[in-house]
């Protein structure tokens, strides 16, 4: 990430505009950009979202399919994240470019979204110990501008709550469970969201921490700590991220600014 | 590995006897009396050693009663592939589970879980190691685990760094990591696998606090180089828990310093 | 044995930085203070103007790679009108474990006459050549020179191969 190539005056520039907390866009370092959401875009999948915050685009669709349950876990669904960088993004992407970003954002959402309250795991499994619902989670980056994981975190979310799940109805025979999907389109359930997370970023760019940075910004700054958030305030995930190291207090005070975002999960 | 066709294969699908045996369930309630003994807030005893491995220019072994884990470290030598090219020095790292380290065999081929820790491991040790001073050159950083019985990643993390110290790859500190399991307001220092799992698995109550969370921490820049968590934590326990983690840090610094002496102690003395 | 010598692991602060104390090899400075880089024994060097300089010494072979200026032992690999490539064998007194890759051009061959080189007349596949490293080239290899009375080829078998 960060690959605006700037230059060290540049670079210098984007570091006093932190410090007056006032950065290049008009914003101050606690400030997010304006964001576009839209759902329902995709009639294709079961839940789909578009996320725009200024030039990150990213957009999100959920398919959902039913499949044997997973033996060590006998009771509950299962989601899956991918992440596709397409090459439309950045050229950088073209071939296998943009796979190691992708894995990374993946295993950032797996383990945000891996504490049993995220979603109602249990009401994804439509017979116990046997079949249960697989929740293909596909993002696809169309623009990058900075601030990726929190982007899609938020669009992810959305597509959660956009999805409907085909209600199923079970009837017994002698060789088994028989299940039968309803045809009907609008005989669904809904997946509840409230508890799920989102991603919030904090960069320290100098001695500050700025959140919802820009490309150009994310190039500036040394280390980022990514956290996995919920509505009611508790951190699902943590995650240091960049070459930099950073002082025990100051993962305190950016844990802090993290979660003075709480009112943005309320989508 | 490339798979071996003519390698015996099991069944498609099997499952592990593990799965119909009665879970060794952890009492939650009763975390203070832990299955070996030890007090919440005890490490494990650490034992580490260096030149393990002939070949390569640095290695090392650790030991955390039944953790296991070993690393080399080869290099700085010359990046091969040409899109792979940077003037500064570049970091790699392999992080393997052994197919029989844990309860349930893990397959040759890295999983995502692999992928995931090895990026950990690498985020932890880059901020320690002078990279500009290895230009247009790579190291290559080995992390097999012999036997996971819980705090891998901070068993792996502390063997690297030794690992590159006793390649003489010049570095600005060592990094020393440490883990702990959070469990309602108990925090269990250094789980193991069993601990680990019961919480993974625990049914708990919403608006319980239950996950982990694995500092880096540098001792003597006393810088936090890395740090991951996971589960549903409150923000209060979380902070506190990473303190305690550094504390930890500290604690173990002096068996790397040790070690390390012992080592360079071990040169000198074959040299003269 | 003499007494053991103090041994330092990266991180350990050595002493301030100051006009008398000069951080050497294997060491680094921050915010004032020389710490240790490496794992070794700490030496003191002190010059004619009562300057120190503190540098630690790691295992012999430390972990080298080419550097620019250094003096470098490498075999011819392949020769073609406008440049040789070759391996990096050793730098100074020190072998390498992994060899690196470099490549002469003609107009660095030598200082005098560079236009009437001929380069498959200069060096053939597989002499041995001790060289100067110019620059640390592009992503691919090396650039070296042997544009000096010391360096050139110094070991190679006759075209019958004896």
């Amino acid at each position: 990430m960060g690959d605006a190539g700037l230059s060290e005056a540049e670079k210098t520039f984007i570091l006093h505009s932190v410090q007056d907390d006032f950065r290049e866009d008009g914003r101050g370092n606690e400030d997010f950009r304006h964001m576009e959401l839209e759902t329902s875009l995709i009639s294709n999948t079961n839940g789909s979202a578009r996320v725009r915050l200024a030039n990150t685009d990213v957009l999100v669709g959920v398919k959902v399919q039913l499949t044997p349950v997973d033996p060590e876990r006998p009771e509950v669904g299962r989601l899956e994240f991918f992440i596709d960088c397409s090459a439309n993004a950045t050229p950088a992407f073209e071939g296998r470019g943009g796979e190691e970003l992708g894995s990374e954002i993946s295993a950032m959402l797996t383990r945000a979204y891996a504490f049993p309250g995220a979603v109602d795991f249990h009401s994804l499994c439509v017979l116990p110990g046997q079949q249960c619902w697989l929740l293909y989670v596909d993002v696809l980056l169309l623009e990058c501008g900075g601030n990726l994981f929190d982007a899609v975190s938020i669009a992810v979310k959305a597509a959660l709550f956009n999805l409907k799940i085909p209600n199923v109805t079970m009837t017994k025979d002698e060789g088994g469970v028989e299940l039968d999907l309803s045809d009907d389109p609008f005989d669904f359930k809904r997946l509840d969201v409230s508890g799920a997370p989102i991603i919030i970023t904090v960069n320290k760019i100098g001695h500050y921490h700025v959140v919802d940075a820009s490309e150009k910004e994310e190039e500036c700054s040394l280390a980022r700590l990514m956290l996995g958030v919920t509505e009611k305030g508790t951190i699902t995930a943590m995650r240091k991220e960049g070459s930099g190291s950073l002082d025990p207090n100051s993962i305190s005070d950016m844990m802090e600014v993290n979660t003075r975002f709480l009112c943005l999960p309320g989508i | 590995m490339p798979l071996d066709t003519r390698r015996l294969t099991g069944p498609e699908s099997s499952q592990s006897p593990y799965n119909f045996a009665p879970v060794n369930k952890l009492d939650l309630t009763q975390l203070d009396k832990r299955p070996d003994g030890r007090s919440i807030k005890k490490l494990r005893p650490l034992f580490l050693r260096t030149n393990v491995v002939s070949q390569a220019r640095g290695s090392s072994y650790i030991e955390m009663n039944e953790t296991k884990v070993i690393c080399a470290v080869y290099g700085p030598r010359e990046v091969l592939r040409r899109e792979d090219f940077s003037l500064k020095g570049q970091l790699t790292c392999d992080f393997k589970f052994t197919t029989f380290s844990c309860r349930q065999r893990r397959q040759y081929q890295q999983d995502s879980q692999e992928k995931d820790l090895s990026v950990l491991v690498l985020e932890a040790l880059e901020p320690a190691v002078c990279l500009h001073k290895y230009p247009k050159s790579q190291i290559n950083i080995f992390i097999t685990v012999l036997q996971h019985d819980g705090s891998a990643l901070s068993a792996a993390i502390t063997c690297a760094s030794v690992a590159l110290a006793s390649a003489g790859i010049e570095m600005y500190d060592l990094v020393v990591a440490s883990s702990a399991a959070i469990c309602g307001s108990v925090t269990l220092i250094d789980p193991t696998a069993q601990e680990e799992d019961a919480l993974l698995k625990a049914t708990v109550k919403p608006d319980n606090n239950a996950g982990s969370v694995t500092v880096a921490f540098l001792p003597s820049l006393s810088q936090v180089s890395a740090i991951s968590s996971d589960g549903e934590l409150s923000f209060e326990i979380l902070n506190k828990s990473m303190q305690e983690c550094v504390a930890n840090c500290q604690k173990l610094y002096p068996v790397l310093e040790h070690t390390l002496v012992k080592h360079q102690q071990e040169l000198e003395a074959g040299r003269s | 044995m003499a007494a053991p010598m103090p041994v330092c692991i990266p991180g350990r602060k050595l002493c301030k930085e100051s006009d008398t104390h000069l951080p050497g090899t294997g060491t680094y400075t921050r915010n004032g203070f020389i710490y240790s880089s490496l794992v070794g024994t700490i030496r003191e060097t002190t010059d004619e103007s009562n300057v120190k300089t503190i540098s630690v010494i790691g295992k012999e072979n430390n972990s080298i790679i080419p550097y620019i200026d250094a003096i470098v032992v490498a075999r011819v690999t392949n020769v073609n009108p406008r440049f040789c490539k070759c391996e990096i064998l050793s730098v100074g007194k020190h072998h390498l474990q992994d060899a690196f890759r470099g490549m002469i051009r003609k107009e660095d061959v030598r200082a005098l006459d560079r236009d009437r080189i001929e380069m498959h007349k200069c060096f053939r596949p597989g002499d041995i050549i001790i060289a100067r490293v110019m620059s640390l080239g592009d992503a691919q290899s090396y650039l070296l020179t042997t544009a000096e009375n010391e360096l050139g080829v110094v070991s190679a078998l006759s075209e019958s191969g004896k």
